[in-house]
């Protein structure tokens, strides 16, 4: 369950990242880049 | 004056200034307000805190960013817009049992879930398209299944605010149903009614057909709904059956949004998906920016501060610190609420009975859903019925809203005669 | 390169930088800080001897074995089942540190859930650790943790956490919390599997009593207290008279039989041991606190909850001398040598009897660091 799990984190984290490079606005970028901290460390089993 | 009152004073300023004159999303005035909370506190950066405060949500987040994708997949495969057609076609003539009906098929995902998001990301998407074609205005609609979400998640078996609560006095979530389907099937079945009745219209089939995409059903038919179908199993079976089943929300929306992929029409998934979180995306932020905004209320002691002056109220001013404080706090999270306030007021409740009050508190605490800036389960009814600004959805709540206030003071008050009844 | 990449690239590498900073916090919170044989030590096992499905797993622990000269009965003390309540474990340090066992086993397992110190919990702010200064100039840093097992250990949480054993139900979070998790099974989760361990081991050496240490909110009713399995009352009831003859105050509450999961309830019933559970007064973990500090875990010093305990709010005593450390291991230290003796008085037979036990007095006067050995 663990792996899908971290599966399912690290596809959020990618289409967060896609959208972060995507957007136009900074502000949004700057909310995608907030949501994409815990995303990263926790797929990286860091926290 | 304590030093903590300041900090709050100026962590609050930051964010108003932020949000309000310089227009920054409600995330990045939230991430201001805590690094000036830490730099006033002499936390310096505070960076592993910022950090880690976003943890309390990451479950959470993964929940609203699925769900997201899931309801996007379905109604990209038109399976939204054929359900509208067979529910309007059935029932449209009985609006009186029709509304209530529909609370109920809103609230569903909640009830199983515990989570307001999911009911309203979910169900709420099927009927909110339905309530509107009736003649309901958007925002009565966005009303509806904004409603429907908080009192799905306060709806038995699972109630998490209420695990929260009890679990902070070691209370089990035992013997919890009855008193919380009393609390709240009579105010599902008013606000149905009070929302919506007055302003159905009876209109003929043939005046609504044409508004209706009557093609998709069709050409596909009823394996259009088959991944709801699932999806609506899976959270059964995984309330039901939790050792099998168990899987979590994230994964089952996931194979939901996977089975609409085959279930209809054809469409782009990469593509689908990244809208459905760039969608979600300033929701997750606020998310993110709440999770380090108590995270540095907590360090700094502005936490202990409120909580305290909640707390030292006269008794006989108790009953309206609870039906103040615990709405505003959740403005932070329902969940939040429930465990900082819900555990010390019901410990200052010790008289009444436990769980009755513990279920009425949860109630309250719910209306932390409705409370800016998270307000989750009217932003993302505003988002579904298609309203800009989430503050004319949230309009049409404030009377229910105290309703469901003075409702479940009522429960904590009378909470031994109501023991007494079952 | 356009406009909006640009800001991308910019918001990317602060970002990246945030997380790198926070990152090694985070790693450096995984070191585990030394614990120093004392004389009495003969044995430092895994509890993966026990229940060898522990092996390599971070739930697998140390469990120091300090076997006396003469025969008797053996004690198991549980430190860090919350590794946010530092009392618990710090008693469990000073014992394996200083005590020496006459008669009698002492076993003792420092850090019962071992992957719960190596993270703290979000929006808590709590400190990564506290600081000792020992007698020589030595300082020596413990962790301050988390209620619970580490998701990177153990994800995801169900939405509802069910006790396998009987079916109740908890809000989610407690499925990483290792006193719900009891008897433990070896088809559960990592901190069920750290359950069922401390279960094998005690099934295993027969341990006579077991004692399982905690600190409270002082909001919280069940504080200063020892909470017995009802085999266990009888000698509870004799330590309550013990310590109050030392002027330490101290309730005593049967435990809870609707209350699944936790040691004084299934400990005692799944095994033949006396099961108890014991508290003291934390405000670093309480909901009440002011800010929170390395000073506020080991002084208690706060004066919110000096506020809360005069509008009547609290279950302890509370005022600007706040709860120091020395006096919440103090407690646990006092009370553990009253078991000894009260089981000793109980079951003659089978005696218990440790020196060396750091004492409340010597403690309050001299400090936590005097007891504690100079790390290699
Ligand atoms: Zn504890």
């Amino acid at each position: 369950m663990k792996i899908i799990y971290l599966a399912i984190g690290a596809s959020v984290l990618i289409l967060t990242v896609w959208n972060l490079w995507t957007e136009k606005d900074w502000r949004k970028q700057a909310t995608a880049a907030m949501v994409a901290v815990p995303l990263l460390l926790r797929v990286l089993l860091i926290k | 004056m304590p030093f903590e009152f300041i900090l709050f004073i100026a962590m609050v300023g930051v964010f108003a200034a932020c949000a309000f004159a310089i227009k920054l999303p409600v995330s990045l005035s939230m991430l201001a307000a805590s690094l000036t909370g830490l730099l006033l506190s002499g936390n310096g950066l505070g960076i592993r805190h910022l950090v880690e405060g976003t943890f309390g949500y990451v479950d959470t987040i993964l929940v609203i960013a699925t769900a997201m994708v899931f309801m996007r997949a379905v109604q990209e495969s038109g399976a939204l817009d054929a359900l509208n057609v067979v529910i309007i076609k059935r029932f449209r003539t009985m609006p009186a049992v029709l509304l209530p009906l529909l609370m109920l098929v809103a609230m569903f995902p909640g009830m199983i879930t515990g989570s307001s998001s999911a009911s309203v990301l979910t169900a709420g998407a099927v009927v909110a398209p339905v309530l509107i074609i009736l003649g309901l205005p958007v925002e009565s609609a966005g009303a509806f299944i904004a409603m429907a979400g908080i009192l799905g998640m306060i709806a038995p078996p699972v109630n998490i605010p209420a695990m929260i609560i009890g679990g902070g006095i070691d209370m089990p979530f035992v013997g919890f149903e009855l008193p919380l389907l009393l609390l709240t099937m009579p105010l599902a079945i008013v606000f149905s009614l009070t929302l919506g009745l007055k302003h159905i219209k009876k209109v003929s089939w043939e005046e609504l057909a044409p508004r209706l995409d009557l093609e998709t059903y069709k050409r596909f038919g009823p394996r259009l709904f088959a991944p709801i179908l699932v999806v609506a199993i899976l959270m059964v079976l995984g309330k039901t059956v939790p050792q099998y089943f168990g899987m979590g929300l994230p994964l089952v929306f996931i194979i939901g949004a996977a089975l609409a992929c085959f279930a209809g029409k054809r469409f782009n998934p990469l593509k689908a998906a990244k809208s459905a979180v760039a969608d979600a995306l300033p929701v997750l932020g606020i998310l993110a920016g709440v999770g380090m905004f108590i995270q540095v209320m907590t360090l700094t002691g502005v936490r202990g501060f409120i909580v305290v002056s909640a707390l030292s109220v006269p008794p006989a001013l108790l009953y309206a610190a609870i039906a103040i404080t615990i709405p505003m706090f959740g403005a932070v999270s329902s969940f939040g609420a429930s465990s900082v306030l819900g555990v010390p007021f019901l410990l200052a409740l010790l008289g009444k009975n436990q769980i009755i009050t513990a279920a009425a508190l949860s109630l309250i605490a719910s209306l932390g859903d409705f409370m800016p800036p998270t307000a989750l389960s009217a932003i993302f009814a505003a988002q579904i019925v298609g309203v800009q600004k989430y503050s004319r959805v949230l309009k049409r709540l404030i009377i229910p809203s105290f309703v469901i206030i003075a409702w479940s003071l009522a429960f904590i008050i009378y909470s031994k005669q109501i023991a007494a009844l079952y | 390169m356009k406009k909006h990449q640009t800001s991308a690239a910019i918001i990317s590498v602060l970002t990246l930088a945030a997380c790198a900073v926070a990152s090694a916090t985070f790693l450096e919170h995984r070191k585990v800080e030394p614990i120093v044989s004392g004389p009495g030590v003969s044995e430092i096992a895994k509890l993966s001897k026990w229940y060898p499905g522990l092996a390599g797993t971070p739930a697998d622990t140390d469990v120091y074995i300090l076997r006396g000269k003469a025969p008797g009965a053996s004690m198991l003390v549980l430190g860090g089942t919350h590794p946010n309540e530092p009392s618990g474990f710090l008693s469990a340090v000073l014992l394996i540190e200083n005590a020496v066992p006459v008669s009698g086993t002492l076993y003792v397992i420092p850090r019962a859930n071992n992957s719960g110190f190596s993270h703290n919990d979000p929006q808590e702010g709590a400190p990564t650790g506290y600081h000792f200064t020992l007698p020589d100039g030595q300082a020596r840093f413990f962790r301050y943790g988390s209620r619970a097992t580490n998701p990177v250990d153990q994800w995801p949480d169900p939405d509802v956490y069910i006790h396998a054993a009987s079916g109740q139900a908890l809000s989610g979070n407690e499925t990483r919390n290792l006193n719900r998790g009891y008897p433990g099974r070896t088809d559960g989760t990592l901190t069920e599997k750290a359950c069922y361990g401390i279960t094998q081991l005690i099934r295993a050496e027969k341990i006579s009593i077991s004692i399982d240490l905690h600190e409270a909110s002082p909001e919280y009713p069940v504080i200063n207290a020892i909470v017995a399995h009802e085999r266990a009352m009888p000698v509870a009831s004799q330590v309550v008279l013990g310590l109050e003859f030392s002027d330490i105050k101290i309730g005593l509450e049967p435990s809870p039989k609707n209350l699944r999961g936790l040691t004084h309830r299934e400990l005692g019933d799944a095994t033949d041991t006396l099961a108890v559970l014991m508290e003291t007064a934390n405000a670093s973990q309480g909901r009440l606190r002011g800010r929170t500090d390395e000073a506020l875990v080991l002084t208690g010093i706060d004066p919110y909850y000096v506020k809360a305990q005069k509008l009547g709010r609290l279950y302890v005593p509370y005022d600007e001398k706040g709860h120091p450390i020395e006096e919440r291991v103090g407690r646990h230290l006092t009370a553990i040598v009253e078991f000894a003796l009260a089981m000793s008085s109980e079951y003659p037979d089978s005696p218990l009897e440790f020196q060396g036990v750091p004492e409340y007095q010597a403690l309050a006067e001299r400090g936590v660091g005097a007891f504690l050995r100079t790390a290699p």
